[in-house]
């Protein structure tokens, strides 16, 4: 995004919170939602004498992605503490790697705008827990039940230049972590929250200008209109003659502004040291191809794939990529048909199967091939198909498809003597529309053919309607 | 008298008269109680356990009268006590200090879960310095502890009372925590054994933590037998602390004649008191009559290892005491206009003087610009110094030297001069630094009968074969 001759700049610090069963250090459940501190133990609550034992399925998950983008492994996970005070910090310090991350390096490519975001790299870290101001005038409320919970942070290099980038971004990375299955990548319940660094420069300038932060953001829309505001407000500045401050922005999300967080930046010293607590933990190569294993191939090379074998369209086939229950299903009916029921199967897929309240288990195979059969060589129309036949298909799984379809009544003919007695019913029927379109009103055959279809109930192919009742208007 | 003989120094002559039904738990609680009734004015017990005592007293007994060893564990009859800094379900713990009043915890420390386990009783809770930092349990906001040898002077420190609550005979063994010394040196300065494990032998999971990469729950008692009964019981690695370790078995050592090792400034006259220097001499005599070798070694490290021990402890201890807040637990100052004043309040009143100087020590040690100079330093001298030990257990057995090298001060004094408390610490913290096994044993007397202790220490993991060792070696007295 250019404007004024300035270039958008931004880089994105994402959060993601890991869907493992217990938290980071200790053994309480990882869970949404319960009561305010239920979820809590004296570890969480960091009661004199406890200490944090590192769990090892978030070390795993982190791999996990790292691999998937194709980071360096570190060989050595080390935790920090990083010391402030804070309600929320029960320990005074959060553990987070700050020497050493899991996961350096790695990029990911983004189809729709077309372009590649380097990731500078991944560590591991816990939450916080919630802080509520309003209930009451003079306390505040705190909730420990999110204390601890895994998080990985992901930071990218700045490489987005455009707010489109950065919404397609979060989008595809939201799909990502749950494909993989580390996060139920779940915005609204805070499982990904953002903070984007946005600054502008000259266009072709190699160097960054100075960069604000805007703190949480937990919506990729927000996200974009964030971003998008910020770069017009650092052009509006640039344009008074104003210098942009570093400074970190909160994002309101009723009036669609961003306002500094603090009036005045006071500088943190986090005092960070390695956790005495926790020794080195040493990730093996064995550990990691072990993972690597058991990575089904990735979404993207599923998509380009599909791509190139099936007419889905790029939305399409990034939703059945990313979904391996998907992408499983489609691929098994996919292999079933000839290439001439494809386009057929992508819509039903769409239209029908994956808006079943359990797509994973869906309607008997040999049902579905013969449904798809049915649509595709039009011997049901697909508004009976789709409002009356798949239904009924689903809840009399034992019969076939083609009986079900008769029993409707809904089976089309290929019979054109039964066509041509229902065309001359209608032509019998209305003489004085006849007439009208022997006179020049062409445009009347659309009605004839719909009230060929209304008599025979959809039985007759509306090609064949078409057919005969051109060749009974002309003879004549 | 405040010193008496001890009723038991051996727990297995205390099962064998419990068997025989020359004692029972209950006349032996009651002994017990009774001498800490009798020793109030020392300041040893913060809390007795005298109700649950009882009950657990009266409990075995009714198991031993009617012979059922089987359902006893490996401790039964043992009378012990804690340490404010470690953790008994249910019951108060404070560190020593205001900001933990009124506290209860949640939950029992692996050591005292595992040692109650095997029925050993618990009588009490014990006094000592505030979150054991400190030499001379002065620094304790249940006022200083004092050494039953002269009252006059102080029983040394952090596990002052611990000491003290062996010296007295008001239990069998007392469980204390070691961070630089806080076990070996108040048990030299009250005449006891007192053993800190290889760090990590010991599970560090309910002892409050001073500095994590240091401490280490060790044991008091009158022998060695007694100690050795607990550590194996509690020693093993634990799920809920990942730096704790398997240390090794025992290998059979018998008469074996080892080489002890002493570092070789110990000789000039100036580095101890005269009456240690003496003490220490008469010692290594002994170990040569029994047979031993002993010899001087060089080690260039000792004049770094103060300033290494307080750079690193502080550090860690500023940043593990910041969970004392006033939010969720313990004092909270009276209410504040806002979330800071209420932190610095909070423990602006919590914390005691010398609490406060390490924090801000720590603090200071690990804050931008001098994280290089001071904590990062710290941490590569403390790399060559496991390594200069791990070297001079290639020509020795074992490391020895007086416990410290100053005898006991007077209550009060020292008080303004930090610096030279910490500098009596030099024969200690070097054991902490590189994780070592050690313990003092109780070897002679000076002139004010108070006692002096010598401290043996040995390669890491063979705290068991230490212990060994070390029980042919005997007292002067």
């Amino acid at each position: 995004m250019i404007k004024q001759g300035y270039e958008f700049v931004a880089g994105l610090e994402m959060h993601v919170q890991l869907n493992t069963s217990t938290k980071a250090f200790c053994s309480d459940n990882n869970a949404f939602g319960g009561d305010p501190n239920t979820l809590v133990s004296p570890v969480s609550l960091a009661h004199p004498g406890t200490l944090p034992v590192v769990n090892l399925s978030q070390i795993k998950s982190a791999i996990k992605l790292g691999i998937a983008l194709g980071s360096h492994i570190s060989d050595q996970v080390i935790f920090d503490r990083k010391n402030y005070f804070y309600p929320d910090l029960p320990k005074g310090y959060q553990l987070t790697q700050d020497t050493l991350p899991i996961c350096i390096g790695g990029s990911i490519y983004l189809p729709k705008t077309k372009k590649s975001i380097q990731i500078h790299h991944i560590h591991m870290e816990e939450d916080a827990g919630k802080l509520t101001h309003d209930n009451h005038d003079t306390y505040s409320l705190v909730d420990l039940n999110r204390a601890g919970v895994p998080l990985l942070e992901m930071v990218t290099e700045p490489d987005f230049r455009s707010p489109d980038q950065v919404f397609e971004f979060i989008e595809v990375m939201q799909k990502l972590v749950t494909f993989l299955d580390i996060s139920d990548g779940n915005m609204e319940e805070g499982s990904i929250r953002c903070d984007c660094n946005v600054s502008v420069r000259p266009v072709g300038s190699n160097t960054y200008g100075e960069r604000c932060e805007i703190k949480n953001i937990n919506s990729k829309r927000f996200a974009k209109i964030a971003v998008e505001y910020e770069f017009k407000r650092q052009l509006k500045l640039i344009a008074y003659g104003e210098h942009i401050k570093q400074q970190t922005l909160h994002f309101d999300k009723q009036r669609k502004i961003t306002y500094p967080l603090r009036t005045k930046e006071d500088a943190h010293d986090y005092r960070y040291f390695p956790d005495p607590d926790l020794p080195v933990y040493h990730v093996t190569n064995e550990m990691v191809q072990e993972i690597e294993k058991s990575l089904t191939e990735l979404p993207w090379k599923i998509e380009s794939r599909l791509l190139e074998r099936f007419p889905l369209n790029a939305v399409e086939a990034q939703t059945i990529a990313y979904n391996s229950n998907l992408t499983q299903l489609f691929e098994r009916l996919a292999e079933q048909i000839t290439p001439n029921l494809y386009k057929t199967l992508i819509d039903v897929f769409f239209q029908k199967l994956i808006k079943l309240e359990d797509y994973t288990k869906p309607p008997k195979e040999d049902q579905l091939l013969e449904f798809l059969e049915l649509v595709g060589s039009k011997q049901v129309n697909k508004f009976h198909a789709y409002e009356q036949l798949f239904d009924l298909m689903i809840s009399n799984p034992s019969k076939s498809v083609i009986q079900l379809a008769q029993e409707l009544g809904i089976l089309q003919s290929d019979d054109l003597d039964y066509t041509g007695t229902v065309v001359n019913q209608v032509l019998e029927q209305f003489p004085q529309e006849v007439q009208r379109y022997r006179q020049g009103q062409k445009k009347l055959m659309g009605f004839f053919i719909g009230q060929v279809m209304q008599i025979s109930k959809g039985k007759v192919q509306a090609q064949n309607a078409q057919k005969v009742l051109l060749e009974i208007l002309k003879s004549d | 008298m405040n010193v008496v003989q001890p009723k038991y120094t051996s727990l297995t002559d205390l099962q064998a008269d419990l068997k025989n039904q020359q004692i029972t738990c209950l006349e032996l609680a009651q002994y017990y109680l009774s001498r800490i009734k009798s020793t109030n004015h020392l300041n040893i017990y913060i809390q007795v356990y005298e109700q649950e005592v009882l009950l657990e007293a009266a409990r075995q007994d009714k198991i031993i009268q009617a012979g059922n060893f089987h359902e006893l564990g490996k401790l039964y009859g043992m009378f012990f006590n804690h340490k404010d800094v470690i953790c008994l379900k249910d019951h108060p713990i404070s560190a020593g200090s205001k900001i933990l009043e009124s506290f209860e915890s949640l939950y029992s420390a692996t050591v005292i879960r595992k040692i109650l386990d095997q029925d050993a009783m618990l009588i009490g809770r014990v006094n000592c310095d505030e979150f054991a930092m400190g030499s001379s349990n002065q620094n304790s906001t249940y006022g200083p502890t004092r050494n039953p040898h002269h009252e006059d002077y102080i029983p040394g420190g952090s596990s002052g009372a611990s000491a003290v609550s062996v010296a007295v005979d008001t239990c069998l063994a007392s469980l204390g925590s070691d961070t630089g010394g806080s076990v070996r040196q108040p048990a030299s300065f009250c005449g006891v054994y007192g053993m800190k494990p290889s760090y990590g032998a010991l599970s560090r999971y309910g002892l409050i933590a001073y500095g994590s990469s240091f401490d280490q729950i060790g044991f008091l008692s009158h022998s060695i037998e007694v100690i050795e009964e607990l550590l194996k019981v509690s020693k093993g690695k634990d799920p809920l602390d990942a730096t704790s370790i398997e240390i090794d078995k025992q290998e059979s050592l018998p008469n074996k004649k080892y080489t002890y090792g002493y570092f070789s400034q110990l000789d000039d006259s100036h580095f101890l008191d005269g009456s240690i220097h003496e003490a220490f001499n008469q010692f290594k005599n002994s170990l040569v009559q029994q047979g031993h070798q002993v010899k001087p070694v060089e080690f260039s490290l000792l004049d770094y290892l103060v300033p290494t021990y307080y750079i690193l402890t502080t550090a860690e201890a500023s940043s593990n005491l910041s969970r004392y807040d006033g939010v969720r637990y313990g004092h909270r100052a009276s209410p504040a206009d806002e979330v800071l004043s209420m932190y610095k309040n909070s423990r602006t009143e919590g914390f005691g003087t010398e609490v406060k100087r390490r924090l801000m020590m720590g603090t200071y040690v690990l804050s931008a610009g001098y994280y290089e100079a001071y904590y990062n330093k710290a941490q590569k001298v403390r790399r060559l110094l496991v390594q200069a030990l791990s070297n001079l257990f290639n020509q020795v057995d074992y490391i020895i030297n007086p416990v410290t090298p100053n005898k006991p001060w007077k209550i009060g004094e020292n008080l303004d001069d930090p610096i030279k408390v910490y500098l009596s610490d030099v024969l200690t913290v070097y054991v902490n630094l590189v994780g070592l096994p050690s313990l003092a044993l109780p070897w002679s007397k000076d002139e004010l009968n108070l006692p002096i202790g010598m401290q043996i220490t040995g390669p890491r993991k063979k705290d068991l074969n230490l212990l060994a060792s070390c029980k042919e070696m005997g007292t002067l007295e």
